[in-house]
């Protein structure tokens, strides 16, 4: 419990602020939109689709990057080697970056005078105004969250029960999946999770690698631009809700999976 | 079997200097030390988890120095056991066979023998976050035991379990050693050393000190250290001579000590153990080799009896039981005899230290 005293009346009140400062505007955008506006809103193809291409292109970025971000993570939680921490700066170069730069800083990489616009080219892949461009733009802005998060999970997991691993006869590989990633779980999950949600609200980058076909954030600044406020406010209201819903299913699932999960383990 | 020649390592400012070992089929080899001496380094350098700068690591006439760590067939058990918290006790004791790809009867047959010999039997299902100190040391030995390890490290095994319990990891370990296993066995506590032991060697600033049966170790410490982790406390220097055709120690402050024949003139540091001092109130008759008279000074209690501080113009450790100590009625200021025969009184070989 929390004691009366005029300093902690401070501090409640402090915290208050802050707290009503994130609210405040959020409430706004809800006490502004009637439900039949919000249905109507929610009834629209075009708002659905671009909804679920958010959602979607952003989890598979999530996923894909996963691949190597996790041995990146787990490399700069238990290894030491030159220019490290120049290698850390480099991971946390994005989360600096006006996201409008990077938007153009991918888009000359992904575009056909690009290196990889050119490979994909050869495979008939235009990555320009298309999802596989907008997941790029994502991963770019959203990866040091996910690396940072799994970083931080491995450095947690004691050096120890590797070493006890491989003393045991298991290789490294082995160690690696069965002993780091299991014990870093959680802290994986919730890097997957900061990334997912960061690329799903990501605007700057992604509209200028792919203004079509539009995610969510475009979509909103278009009904904005075009139609002003009143209008753009049903979208981001069912925005708000659904990215909700899925981050709050996200951090359930897993959880309720790990009960059952554990006797099994070694034995397959 | 297992031979260690000229090992060199650094390790931040730490290293470990011109390591010689040599330990021999189902021998139980317990290597001394403080924290930080650098004894889980040297079962590092064995298992494989660290490689020496220089030096080689042979085992059964194998160089293994380099060779990689899952190859060696060391098993390594960690002073807290390292047990995975993600599985359960099967897990972790299947752990290394499923490493092996065994096949899954066989694992499971394996395992049970592995956890009926342990008696931990019926906590193969259990989680492993809610077992004692106890139960997960026998969980790490049988995952460790599972492997049929040549040669079984062991890292402070008794450090993080009760009291109470290390009766029965004592005699978990001697049972181990007894069925062939060769074993190393480190800790900073010299009565494990005692209890289990064949051979017993001191490591200090990385380096050991002194290596032989504990018989020997502790009956002719080369040194203070070593002689303090014999639990010696009394310690004099003296200068030797011989007056007369008898050997004589003249401390520092002119208290003069008769010793046995077997040494030699010079100056240097003498030890006495504790139980070699013997207490009275009364000067005691007879002829003694040493008797002196003193006050006692403190009187501290300790798992035998008590630990009486006397000073007799030097100061002296003397450990008596309990019932002695109340027949002699001792209280702080009380007038004493100390008495020891001069066989007790033995010259360290190694004054540096």
């Amino acid at each position: 419990m929390i004691r009366y005293s005029p300093f902690n009346w401070i501090l409640l009140l402090l915290s208050s602020l802050v707290l009503l400062f994130i609210l405040a505007p959020l409430a706004g955008l809800f006490l502004h939109t009637s439900a039949p506006e919000f249905f109507e809103t929610a009834a629209d193809r075009e708002v659905q689709q671009s909804i679920w291409l958010t959602l979607w292109v952003s989890f598979a970025a999530s996923l894909f990057s996963a691949i190597g971000a996790v041995p990146l993570a787990w490399l700069m939680a238990r290894k030491n080697f030159p220019m490290k921490k120049i290698v850390q700066g480099i991971i946390d170069l994005p989360i600096v970056l006006p996201h409008t730069a990077a938007g153009i800083a991918v888009l000359g990489f992904i575009s056909r005078e690009g290196a990889l616009g050119r490979a994909a080219d050869t495979i008939g892949l235009n990555l320009v105004n298309n999802p596989s461009g907008i997941a790029i733009a994502m991963a770019f802005v959203s990866l040091p969250f996910f690396i940072n998060s799994a970083r931080d999970g491995f450095t947690a997991v004691p050096e120890r029960l590797e070493k006890a691993a491989l003393n045991l006869g298991a290789g490294r590989a082995r160690v690696f999946f069965t002993i780091s990633v299991p014990l870093a779980k959680q802290s994986i999950m919730t890097g997957f999770i900061m990334m997912f949600a960061r690329g799903m609200s990501e605007f700057g980058a992604v509209v200028i690698v792919a203004y079509h076909p539009m995610i969510a954030p475009v979509l909103i600044f278009e009904r904005f631009s075009s139609y002003g406020l009143q209008y753009s406010r049903p979208a981001s209201v069912l925005f708000i809700l659904v990215a909700l819903l899925v981050l709050v299913l996200l951090r359930v699932l897993p959880g309720r999976k790990k009960m059952t999960q554990r006797t099994g383990d070694a034995e397959a | 079997m297992l031979k260690l020649e000229n090992i060199n390592k650094r390790f931040g400012s730490f290293r470990l200097s011109e390591i010689n070992m040599q330990i021999g089929e189902g021998e139980y080899y317990i290597l001394l030390g403080r924290s930080g001496a650098g004894k889980t380094l040297l079962l590092e350098l064995i298992a494989g988890l660290s490689i020496p700068d220089s030096g080689k690591v042979w085992l059964d006439k194998e160089d293994i120095t380099v060779k990689r760590i899952q190859d060696r067939n060391i098993g390594l058990v960690f002073q807290d056991y390292a047990i995975f918290p993600n599985m359960t006790v099967y897990g972790n004791i299947a752990y290394p066979l499923v490493a092996r790809r065994m096949s899954r009867d066989m694992i499971r047959s394996r395992v049970k023998i592995a956890a009926s010999e342990m008696n931990i039997g019926h906590l193969l299902e259990r989680d492993t976050v809610n077992l004692s100190g106890g139960e997960m040391q026998r969980v790490a030995l049988a995952r460790t035991l599972v492997t049929e390890p040549r040669l079984l490290l062991l890292d402070e095994p008794m450090a993080s379990v009760d009291a109470s319990l290390r009766d029965d990891i004592r005699l978990v370990l001697r049972h181990l050693n007894r069925k062939g296993h060769t074993m190393i066995h480190v800790t900073h506590d010299y009565r494990e050393a005692i209890h289990l032991a064949s051979k017993a060697g001191v490591i200090h600033n990385g380096k050991i000190i002194q290596e032989g049966t504990p018989a020997d170790v502790f009956r002719r410490p080369v040194n203070r250290f070593v002689a303090r982790y014999a639990g010696i406390r009394n310690f004099f220097r003296v200068t030797v001579l011989n007056q007369e055709g008898k050997w004589k120690a003249v401390c520092d402050n002119k208290l003069v000590f008769s010793l046995s024949e077997n040494t030699r003139p010079g100056e240097g540091i003498i030890i006495i153990r504790n139980e070699d001092v013997r207490l009275s109130r009364v000067k005691p008759e007879g002829n003694h080799d040493n008797c002196f008279m003193g006050t006692v000074t403190d009187i501290i209690p300790s798992v035998y009896g008590m630990e009486v501080m006397v000073d007799a113009g030097e100061k002296f450790c003397v450990d008596i039981r309990q019932e002695e100590f109340d027949y002699l009625g001792l209280r702080e200021m009380a007038d004493v005899w100390i008495t020891f025969p001069a066989r007790a009184a033995v010259m360290l070989t190694d004054n540096d230290n």
